[in-house]
């Protein structure tokens, strides 16, 4: 047994692939709880493309060998696009999600015509900047330590007025919290947890990490806390054990975390509703 | 207003139209093609290429501009075997002009059974990394042109005959220079296979690729990396050659674990023109030559 868990990790590959998938499962749980709750798990999809036209610019003025320059592009592109969102959703009273839907759709548009003036340019540009958890660098590693780090530091220090803002609206009015700045504050952290788990892992996995974690945890807690607690360690669990998987039965990594992360959710699923079950025939 | 609005939709209607067409069109969809097809083809035959230099001839969406340039063709030549499948449905509704040079050639390569296929079998399309498969599309190109300028078909025939013999000279340089590579050396590791062709007359051996199959979109697995690091380490490959529109960073990553390197090939495109690869017969040279000097040297 001890020897099963310790083989993989005489390839640097997989040490540097772990190391990522815990840290990113960690990361998109603790933010997907905001995201799911706040129901808008659109956005990691959503900024996934508008960071397209950020792409085409860095693609023309970096060439297209410098990945790093790349992730700069994608970064500042996704930053203002999530800070767009936010003021759309703001003006209007439309529904976050509408919001979210019109700035996408725009700025994957602008990117594909950008694209398509310039001849000798791959439609296939935002590839180029996904990872995958199986070439982390240790660059990345750097990267996601470093920004995720970050993240989690400003999710700590305003937690508590992110999520009066979140879910109590009129308790952040008697409060007098400044509501606009810290919306707009948690849309660029889940930016920049987008982009960064987008250049490490790629976006298959940045998707399920930001959503079916978070809503695993929260279909088992009610209480926020135990929720962004229990779903980072289901995010990190997940990868662990997705990566094994890969390792010994030859399954795409990406989608075996995926997998993994979708299975601990189904088990949520099937214990919620046989204890609902046992608990309404108890007290009928 | 009324003259400004008449000279923009005088503009829009000559961007569409262009200019005026001198002599037969043929388009050609790849730059490789579209290089040979200009060797042979005379005065009389205008040239275009649909596909830009330096791109994926996978990852092709066309634009206005491509679907007006294909309206106006009398001949498309298209490599065929599926490399062009993202413009099959396009490509059908032109009917007989579009002539597929790889589809009836002899001794095709089946694509790698694994990962590839969607239910029917896969041919390796890679075909132009043996010159004496692209000598018979030189027969295919001759005869079609000549039907079309028939006036010009002795010269056409001329063309054709010099550059096969170009070919045969290619052929016979890239023998000896993969002759210094040592035997137990002429080992290859790929993104995804694309050197079919070039190992069967050449006799070097595919040994893995970073993306299985013959398709870079598919997902490697932890294993399939384990084991292509144990086969570069345990073989001493000396390095992973990829192609330019490749995302190269998990080939750079496992490159940077086994210490060996990461060499960059055009592989379905040219280089842009002049750069090192912008003609069919540089781009063989180019390919050879980065494959003797990743390989022959001692690890």
């Amino acid at each position: 047994m001890l020897e099963w868990l310790i083989a993989p990790l005489d390839y640097a590959f997989m040490v540097r692939g772990i190391l990522a998938a815990v840290a990113v499962g960690i990361l998109c749980s603790t933010v997907g709880a905001f995201v799911v709750l706040r129901g808008m798990t659109f956005i990691g999809d959503a900024l996934a493309h508008a960071i397209l036209p950020g792409l085409a610019v860095g693609f023309l003025t970096a060439g297209e060998g410098n990945r790093d320059s790349l992730f700069w592009w994608a970064l500042a592109t996704a930053i203002v696009t999530s800070l767009g969102m936010g003021w759309i959703s703001e003006r209007t009273r439309f529904r976050e999600d509408a919001a979210i839907g019109i700035v996408f759709a725009g700025m994957f548009a602008l990117g594909i015509a950008l694209i398509s003036t310039v001849r000798g340019f791959s439609v296939d540009l935002v590839h180029f900047l996904f990872g995958n958890v199986l070439g982390v660098s240790n660059h990345d590693l750097v990267l996601i330590a470093s920004f995720g780090g970050t993240v989690l530091l400003i999710l700590a220090l305003f937690y508590k007025e992110l999520v009066i803002v979140s879910f109590d609206i009129t308790l952040a009015r008697t409060l007098r919290i400044r509501a606009g700045f810290y919306r707009y504050l948690l849309f660029v952290l889940i930016a920049i947890t987008v982009v960064l788990s987008l250049q490490t892992v790629g976006i298959g996995l940045m998707l399920a990490m930001l959503v079916t974690p978070a809503s695993t945890a929260h279909l088992l807690t009610k209480r926020l806390p135990s929720m962004l607690l229990l779903g980072s360690l289901l995010g990190a669990l997940s990868g662990i054990i997705g990566l094994y998987l890969s390792f010994y039965f030859g399954v795409a990594s990406g989608a075996a975390i995926v997998l993994v992360s979708i299975a601990f959710f189904l088990i949520a699923l099937a214990a919620t509703t046989v204890g609902g079950f046992v608990r309404r025939t108890r007290n009928a | 207003m009324r003259v400004f609005w008449m000279s923009a939709s005088l503009c829009l209607l000559l961007l569409f139209v262009g200019c005026p067409l001198v002599g037969e069109q043929v388009v050609c969809t790849t730059t490789l093609i579209g290089d040979i097809v200009s060797q042979i083809a005379g005065d009389g035959i205008e040239v275009h290429v649909l596909f830009s230099p330096d791109a994926d001839p996978h990852a092709f969406e066309p634009r206005p501009q491509d679907l007006v340039m294909l309206h106006r063709a009398d001949r498309i030549f298209i490599n065929g075997l599926d490399l062009e499948a993202g413009l099959a449905d396009i490509l059908e509704t032109f009917g007989d002009i579009v002539i597929s040079l790889s589809d009836d050639l002899p001794n095709l390569l089946a694509g790698e059974a694994e990962g590839a296929n969607h239910g029917h079998a896969t041919i390796d399309p890679h075909v132009w990394f043996d010159p004496s498969l692209v000598s018979l599309w030189v027969d295919v190109i001759a005869e079609t042109l000549s039907e079309l300028t028939p006036s010009q078909a002795p010269d056409i025939r001329a063309r054709a005959t010099d550059y096969q013999l170009e070919l045969s000279a290619l052929d016979e340089w890239i023998i000896i220079a993969l002759d210094q590579i040592p035997p137990e050396q002429r080992r290859l590791v790929t993104d995804h296979h694309v050197f079919g062709y070039f190992e069967a007359r050449y006799g070097l051996e595919q040994v893995g690729t970073v993306f299985p199959g013959l398709s870079t979109l598919s997902e490697p697995s932890a294993r399939d990396i384990a084991s292509l690091i144990s086969t570069i380490t345990s073989l001493s490959i000396p390095a992973i050659f990829v192609g330019t529109t490749v995302n190269a960073s998990l080939a750079e990553q496992i490159a940077a674990d086994t210490g060996t390197r990461v060499i960059r090939l055009y592989t379905g495109a040219l280089s842009e023109p002049n750069g090192p690869a912008d003609t069919y017969l540089s781009f063989m040279r180019y390919t050879v030559t980065a494959l003797v000097e990743g390989l022959a040297r001692t690890p």
